[in-house]
């Protein structure tokens, strides 16, 4: 029992000792703290060690001078000269008649007062120092993996959803030109590809040619800026219009939708090209934290989305926007000669009618 | 599949997706206060920038012992207050710089950053103020303004000279983009010539105050409503430039390309106004004073 007794007492004297040491040491790194607060976050420099850092108020007598930082845990009262800046960590800083300060003059938690002193610097009042002095790459709050991860997904899919919102615009507004498009594409696959590159690089010089023609007339040059909007827009509905037709294109092939109805069959092609076109970049998402697999993959993700845009805005061209029928169709159009004239049902000598040859010699 | 049963699908779907696709910030905001000012030793002229992004800003004239008196309300994450002088250039430049890429807000949701600047009434200032998505109450009347530059993002700002400037102002500029701007007691600025251009919204020109000089205004409106309120004892010449503008006269004459007011010749002071617009409505209205 006296031993247990005994243990127990050493046992609560450790514990007194290690809490005691604590309470000293807080102090010390509270201040260190705040030292290196005022270095890099508000840039003073030649500040002094926790030891040269004055406890309570600290006051700098008429016709005295002190070189360097003046750092106290208290106000500060300035009726001297301070060559350097002067810093209460708990206080005001009043500058009275007659005291300079050469540098700056900041209170934390306090004020500075300096209606009839001089400071040479700027005075600064805060309730409490900086915490945060890098810049926002390094001051922000490291992700963990899992955070990136998840990040990254939810931008794909936040992508994904907006693209399938589109789509359901344009399979609802605009399905008949989505529907040429794609019979371009079906049709003219290899053209519309160079069309597409052709596209891409003729889009700043078009604008280019378009704002100068505009710029040759006053009320052109009012114009301008709307038609540069106009322009951005045309071209990005444009690629919109054939990325979502070459998304139909490919969706529609793996999954054709038998029995269902042609719009439900839109619908599922489109929604389902888009899905593979950001599978691709979902796997980029999720392998985020290996940058090497995610670079490769988000590569082949880049490189799947530019060829489909690509053929997409080459399809878009040729069929203009899918108004140009006779090019999705790929048949020139039927047209009555002068010559023709219906068919009687009772029918007519086939032999008699004039060839073309016939009315041409005429 | 039929066409509901797939759209139902796709809306639960778009519905799941949508509220947790925003790209995530660098968590809340960390709200700090600090109030910086400078002395002020000699009465030589001051070039002052303000650079400001979204919040609400004042700026206003205050005693004679300070070059400037800046209260700051911002975001540690988002920004770091700006606040260098140069001695031998003579400039200050104020604000807040944000941290990297960005929109560089000052703050989140409705809790927003404040900036409260007070500037010297007596030293020779050229202003250069620049916002973003802010609102800004500028009342710079009893300064010494020599020129003033003021650019606006999406903004909400008032300008108003309630007592006259104290020098010439060689130059007033103003930029705002998609905005609300009101100039109020213009004619305080003591300027010779300003510059209002506009993108879209709405900017209403106010010209009472005390007039000293002639002044030739410049506004360009590309979209929007142009009111212009002049003391009816100013002559005014106005050449309008406007592709699909109405325009309420309110009694001027239409002689040469440019509408008159009928004491024009007789006014002791003038006020030119080209005005063009695009799209929109144009308004002058006289005011009795």
């Amino acid at each position: 029992m006296p031993t247990r007794l005994t243990m127990v007492l050493i046992l609560a004297l450790l514990v007194s000792g290690v809490l005691g040491a604590q309470s000293v040491r807080a102090p010390d790194s509270e201040l260190r703290r705040d030292l290196d607060r005022l270095a890099r976050g508000e840039l003073v420099a030649g500040l002094p060690g926790p030891d040269g850092v004055t406890e309570g108020p600290r006051t700098i007598a008429a016709g005295t001078l002190v070189r360097g930082a003046v750092v106290s845990r208290g106000p500060v009262d300035v009726s001297g000269t301070v060559d350097g800046t002067v810093v209460s960590l708990a206080g005001n800083v009043r500058v009275h008649r007659g005291g300079v300060v050469t540098g700056d003059a900041i209170a934390v938690g306090g004020q500075v007062l300096a209606d009839s002193g001089r400071v040479a610097g700027e005075m600064r009042s805060m309730g409490a120092l900086p915490t945060l002095f890098t810049s926002a790459a390094t001051a922000a709050e490291p992700r963990s993996p899992m955070r990136a991860t998840l990040d990254a997904a939810q931008l794909v899919a936040g992508v994904f959803a907006v693209i399938l919102i589109i789509a359901i615009g344009v399979l609802l507004f605009a399905g008949p030109k989505l529907d040429e498009v794609v019979g371009t594409l079906e049709r003219r696959f290899g053209r519309a590809f160079w069309m597409g590159i052709l596209g891409q690089l003729l889009i700043l010089p078009a604008l280019a040619v378009l704002c100068l023609a505009l710029a040759l007339t006053i009320i052109g040059v009012l114009l301008i800026p709307f038609a540069i909007v106009a322009y951005a827009i045309a071209v990005a509905g444009l690629v919109t219009l054939g990325f979502l037709a070459v998304a139909r294109l490919v969706g529609g092939a793996l999954f054709p939708g038998n029995g269902a109805t042609p719009r439900a069959r839109a619908l599922g092609g489109t929604a389902a090209g888009v899905a593979i076109f950001f599978a691709l970049w979902m796997v980029a998402a999720l392998l985020v934290s290996a940058p090497v697999a995610s670079t490769v993959i988000r590569s082949a993700a880049l490189a799947a989305t530019w060829a489909a845009g690509t053929l997409g805005l080459g399809a878009a061209i040729l069929s203009r926007a899918g108004t140009h029928r006779r090019v999705a169709s790929g048949n020139r159009p039927m047209e009555l000669a002068a010559w023709q004239t219906p068919t009687p049902i009772t029918g007519v000598v086939a032999a008699r009618r004039p060839v073309a040859s016939s009315k041409e010699a005429v | 599949m039929t066409t509901p049963s797939l759209l139902g699908r796709l809306a639960v779907v778009i519905a799941l997706l949508v509220p947790h696709a925003s790209v995530h910030g660098q968590g809340d905001p960390l709200w700090r206060s600090v109030d910086l000012s400078r002395q002020l030793h000699d009465s030589l002229p001051k070039r002052i920038r303000v650079r400001y992004g979204a919040g609400t800003v004042d700026v206003r004239g205050a005693g004679e012992s300070l070059l400037y008196a800046m209260h700051l309300r911002y975001d540690e994450r988002r920004a770091v207050p700006v606040h260098r002088f140069d001695a031998d250039r003579q400039s200050v430049l104020l604000g807040l710089e944000s941290r990297g890429p960005g929109l560089g807000r000052s703050g989140g949701g409705q809790d927003v950053g404040e900036l409260r600047l007070a500037l010297p009434r007596t030293v020779p200032l050229d202003l250069d103020l620049e916002f973003g998505g802010t609102e800004a109450t500028l009342e710079l009347g009893g300064l010494t303004l020599q020129s003033l530059r003021l650019a606006c993002g999406a903004t909400d700002a008032t300008l108003a000279f309630i007592s006259p400037n104290r020098t010439r102002l060689r130059d007033l500029e103003v930029n705002v983009g998609a905005a609300s701007f009101a100039g109020r007691q213009l004619a305080n600025a003591n300027a010779e010539q300003m510059r209002f251009h506009g993108g879209i919204g709405s900017v209403d020109l106010d010209f009472g105050g005390t007039w000293t000089r002639d002044l030739s205004v410049t506004t360009r409106l590309a979209v929007g409503k142009l009111t212009l309120r002049v003391p009816s004892d100013v002559g005014v010449r106005l050449e309008l430039r406007r592709v699909a503008a109405g325009f309420e006269q309110q009694g001027l004459v239409e002689r040469d390309g440019a509408w008159y007011s009928d004491n024009w010749e007789t006014a002791p002071h003038k006020l030119r106004i080209l005005a063009e617009t695009f799209f929109g409505q144009i308004d002058l209205r006289r005011a009795t004073r």
